[in-house]
């Protein structure tokens, strides 16, 4: 059987791509990173998931994703909500989160300046909330790295208890560590297939990338668990 | 503007005087002497210059790019002796590397000839390191000047052999303490050092993260030198295969540029920096600082790195300072051609012939390709966006020839273009006597306590987490030893170690500065900065036949001879370390004129030197962090302790707090051959796989260094200073807070420790569970404390100022 093909978009500025190709390879995914420049909407029908890696897509000057949003709307017009309707699977990473969540694949809500003002860059605990393709080989406390300066998730009105009481709201930090609503981390779409999180996954793909080095037995780290978890969700 | 834009400059009547006035009008920085060989340069063709020859000639000749004061003959007056020193990069720098690599053949690459130099790390794979420092535009404007700063350092990787990928970078900061007060600072419009702290941070912040580049290594040190001149180091690591590190111009090659495009920002950068600040340099000089775009810059860097793997690069290299001037002038130095400046995209109309040249926008690159490669080259700079021109061609003539719109508006011959005129200067160093120390005595364990604690509070001590946390240091997934770590990831750590891509293998990074032995110890500052960045690297698991290092250095006044002298008396010290340990400088790089003019007179930097290493880690399993791992380790001691707490950070403590006279004229002393025998000695133990954890003995000394070790919070420490091997009959202060150089403390498993005591080191004590921080002297408690206790007090040290 073929591996299960995974599209990175590459927009000008992201630059999370070869190490989050480098991990859903490991993790037993053929993957590509595509420059948005060569994108055409008949590319999603080569893929059974389309990611959105982490950086700064057109610098975020204007408001975090929302540029690559533009641009992903008018390059894939309905494309992308087909593919993911036809069972497809859609990953967000920090700005590639900040992304989905523009092009409204996730439920409604957006991600801000942190409430220090600051960029963070450290290790956060993170804890499942609901079950997830993304999430089934994890356990129910885990940990990852941070690196953003937008990363505060909020919503309108009672959305994000709501998110957090019906699942969507997928993973929490197990502490408060950008002022985000309800600690929440990631979100889900209600299939369950388009999943965003502030966190890198791909860093923390091998035991050797912990910032402990006593952190645990195991050869491989948390993130290799994530996109292990989606990786078999697809070949089912 | 459709058409050419410059002058005559007639030269060739004017008298010496008038020569000079003419280079000042116009900021050339150029000396009488240079101009007047200029003058005979055009009397010989029997024309006068362009204005566009002459800022190429000035730009070609600044100290920033020609770095004329280290190939100055030197009469040199130490303690009274005189030496002449023919050229201190010669004698001191290249020289030392080239023994060094007969020495050790196969180890360095390539050394002073490319953007910057290169090391072996397999048979496929080569890493490269470069620093700089952007000090003048950082003191005026500090986001951008150190923003611009990071991007000018990534470029130079860019620009290494045919394209190197950036992998890692590191920050160096010296401010002006953080609690200045206003009424200090003795110049108006000088900006308060939290202002230059938050400023330099944060430009750094958003050119790193943006490029997608981590930035795992830096130092800051605050001293009131620092107020008028910040200094600002920025230093880049790179990956490339070793088949494309050679690169050659060849006759027919087309020169394009790409990237950004070309305004009036950053004109003159090379000669601004070469002249000493004044108040109305924040008024003036604001078109000198340029203006960054990360993300301009990523799109050209990722089309480099993409143009390269399918091998259609020749050359390339960055636009630095001079920008089109100096990249084209460098491609075309030998062989020579014609530069089309009518092709190079602007960001406004109005540029004049000159502006075009030597304008330093940012994010611009120049290639030399082969014709054929065009629209392979087009394609990509396509599908990456960025833009690119055929800029020029080289031809063979050996003639530099600008033209715009048709009309030549310079043309200069490359091989008297590079032979600027040879600086004689002059400089002298008194040794500061030797003398009685001050006796600090230990009676009380409170005392001992509470001068830690102070210690830990001390700038120079406190954790730099704030800052530390704004910057990306995870992004490309192969950080592997972060700038913080341990059991909660917040205890500070030597260095840091990245996974070199391609390969197995991994490369430490680390720096050293000690500024404050530049004001009265050069010789030593020498030595034991390339000391403390090769020991870091050895204590990382770095295999210590496999380091290179780079030089840079920032003074005030070169033509203070007093000033020059530490100069030349930090280069001797550090040449001798780099000899001894077999390290060699691969790059460097020098600022002169960090002095600023105040109404009360000029005031100085002190003599800095930074040191930045790298080294091979042949495994992960030789990776060595500095917390410490379990209860019930031993701990050893690589090196021994001498008496001399001159320029420590606990004897600039005492010297401000006290009522009293106090004085500490003596520096501590160490054997660079006993250091690296002992160095050799603890790496056998890393090989092995026996050493848990290791830090550096540095700032603040032993008992600062088994605080740090003991924030992994994994377990407590005790350690009997009367097992701590000694030089001389080293006094308790000096054992706990001196700073001799060459020591390193590591943890050892119990069932290992016989393998320390084989190996020569002596166990000075053991890893506990009580969480106390422990040191006796014999049955004497000299330190006592929490760990718990002690850490917040140097992990909140900034963050009320930052």
């Amino acid at each position: 059987m073929p591996l299960p093909h995974a599209l990175i978009l590459k927009f000008p500025g992201t630059n999370c791509d070869a190490e989050t190709a480098r991990a859903l390879k490991v993790a037993g995914f053929s993957a590509e990173v595509l420059p948005i420049a060569l994108l055409e909407p008949g590319k999603l029908d080569t893929a059974q998931m389309i990611l959105f890696a982490g950086g700064f897509s057109y610098g975020d000057y204007v408001m975090s994703g929302r540029i690559a949003q533009l641009i992903t709307k008018h390059k894939l017009g309905d494309k992308l909500r087909q593919f993911v309707d036809k069972g497809g699977y859609a990953m967000g990473i920090c700005n590639g989160f900040q992304i989905l969540t523009q092009l409204d694949l996730l439920p409604r809500g957006s991600l801000i300046h942190n409430e220090s003002g600051r960029f963070i860059c450290r290790w956060a605990g993170l804890k499942k909330n609901a079950s997830s393709p993304y999430l089934s080989e994890l356990p129910d406390e885990f940990e990852l790295p941070i690196a953003h300066a937008e990363g505060r998730f909020m919503g309108v009105g009672d959305d994000t208890a709501n998110y957090v009481t019906n699942g969507r709201a997928a993973l929490l930090y197990t502490e408060d560590v950008n002022g985000s609503s309800q600690r929440i981390a990631g979100l889900q779409d209600d299939t369950g297939r388009v999943f965003g999180l502030m966190p890198h996954p791909e860093r923390f793909v091998n035991k050797v990338t912990h910032y402990d080095p006593d952190w645990n037995e195991a050869e491989r780290g948390w993130g290799y668990y994530m996109f292990k978890s989606v990786r078999e969700a697809i070949a089912v | 503007m459709s058409k050419a834009v410059f002058r005559h400059i007639p030269i060739t009547p004017l008298s010496a005087d008038e020569l000079l006035d003419l280079s000042k009008k116009h900021k050339l920085s150029l000396s009488r002497e240079d101009m007047l060989v200029i003058q005979a340069m055009f009397k010989e063709e029997n024309r006068e210059p362009t204005d566009v020859e002459l800022e190429v000639i000035a730009q070609t000749w600044s100290e920033h790019c020609k770095h004329r004061i280290f190939g100055a003959k030197i009469e040199h007056t130490l303690d009274g002796k005189k030496e002449v020193v023919d050229g201190l990069f010669k004698t001191y720098i290249r020289n030392v590397t080239h023994r060094i690599m007969d020495k050790k053949p196969g180890f360095v690459l390539s050394a002073f000839v490319d953007n910057a130099g290169f090391v072996k790390v397999d048979d496929q794979t080569a890493i490269c390191l470069k620093a700089e420092t952007h000090n003048h535009p950082s003191a005026i404007e500090p986001y951008a000047g150190a923003n611009t700063g990071l991007g000018g350092v990534i470029r130079d990787i860019l620009g290494a052999g045919k394209g190197a990928k950036p992998i890692a970078s590191l920050d160096v900061f010296c401010f002006g303490p953080p609690d200045t007060r206003q009424e200090d600072i003795k110049a108006k419009d000088v900006i308060h050092p939290l202002g230059i702290m938050r400023g330099v941070v944060r430009g750094v912040r958003d050119y790193g993260n943006r490029m997608g580049i981590p930035t795992t290594s830096g130092a800051i040190q605050f001293d009131d030198t620092y107020i008028y001149n910040p200094l600002v180091f920025c230093g880049t690591m790179g990956v490339i295969p070793i088949k494309d590190i050679e690169k050659e111009v060849k006759p027919g090659h087309l020169l394009i540029a790409a990237g950004g495009r070309t305004g009036k920002d950053g004109l003159k950068g090379a000669t601004f920096s070469s002249v000493s600040l004044t108040t109305s340099s924040h008024e003036e000089d604001q078109t000198a600082v340029q203006i960054g775009n990360p993300i301009e810059e990523k799109k050209v860097a990722d089309f480099i790195l993409a143009a390269r793997a399918q091998g259609l690069i020749q050359f390339v290299t960055d636009c630095g300072a001079g920008g089109f001037s100096s990249a084209a002038g460098e491609m075309l130095s030998t062989v020579g051609g014609e530069v089309w400046l009518e092709n190079a995209p602007l960001k406004a109309p109005d540029l004049e012939s000159w502006q075009v040249f030597i304008s330093e926008s940012q994010e611009r690159m120049v290639i030399a390709v082969e014709e054929s490669a065009m629209p392979e080259l087009q394609k990509l700079a396509d599908i990456y966006e960025t833009e690119i021109c055929k800029l020029g061609k080289a031809d063979g003539t050996g003639i530099l020839k600008v033209m715009h719109h048709g009309e030549v508006v310079c043309r200069l011959d490359n091989s008297k273009l590079h032979e600027a005129p040879r600086r004689h200067m002059t400089a002298t160093w008194t040794t500061p006597k030797r003398g009685e120390d001050t006796y600090i005595p230990f009676e009380e364990v409170e005392v001992g306590n509470e001068l830690l604690k102070m210690l830990m509070a001390d700038f120079a001590i406190v954790s730099r987490e704030p800052i530390i946390r704004e910057y990306d240091h995870e992004v490309q997934g192969h950080t592997v030893l972060k700038p913080l770590a341990g059991a909660s990831g917040d205890a500070p750590q030597d260095g840091s170690v990245i996974r070199v891509e391609g390969t197995q293998q991994y490369a430490a990074l680390s720096v050293a500065l000690l500024p404050e032995w530049g004001k009265t110890q050069p010789h030593l500052m020498g030595r034991a900065c390339v000391d403390e960045c090769v020991r870091q690297l050895i204590a990382m698991g770095a295999n210590p036949e496999r380091i290179a290092i780079l030089d840079n250095f920032c003074m005030g006044n070169p033509d203070d001879h007093t000033e020059l002298g530490a100069l030349v008396e930090t280069v001797k010290g550090m040449a001798i370390t780099a000899e001894a340990y077999g390290a060699p400088f691969v790059s460097g790089k020098d600022s002169f004129y960090n002095y600023f003019k105040t109404d009360e007179g000029p005031i100085s930097i002190p003599c800095t030197l930074l040191v930045s290493g790298f080294g091979v880690v042949e495994k992960k399993e030789h990776v060595v962090g500095a917390s410490i791992r379990s209860t019930g380790s031993k701990l050893a001691i690589v090196g021994q302790a001498s008496s001399g707490l001159a320029g420590s950070v606990f004897a600039r403590m005492i010297v401000k707090n006290a009522r009293d006279e106090v004085a500490f004229p003596n520096a501590p002393e160490f054997s660079e051959a006993e250091a690296f025998d002992a160095y050799e000695r603890y790496y056998e133990l890393v090989k092995r796989g026996v050493v848990l954890s290791a830090h550096d003995v540095s700032e603040g000394g032993l008992a600062v260094t088994l605080a740090e070790m003991g924030f992994s919070g994994k377990a407590g420490l005790h350690v009997d200073l009367s097992l701590v091997p000694t030089l001389d009959n080293t006094p308790v202060a000096e054992h706990l807070f001196g700073e001799t150089p060459g020591r390193i403390v590591f943890e050892i498993d119990d069932k290992h420790a016989h393998l320390a005591e084989e190996a020569g080191f002596t166990i000075i004590g053991q890893t506990t569970d009580d969480g106390f921080l422990t040191i006796t002297n014999q049955r004497q408690q000299l330190v006592h404390l929490p760990i718990k206790q002690l850490k917040p007090i140097w992990q909140t040290g900034l963050t009320e100022y930052y």
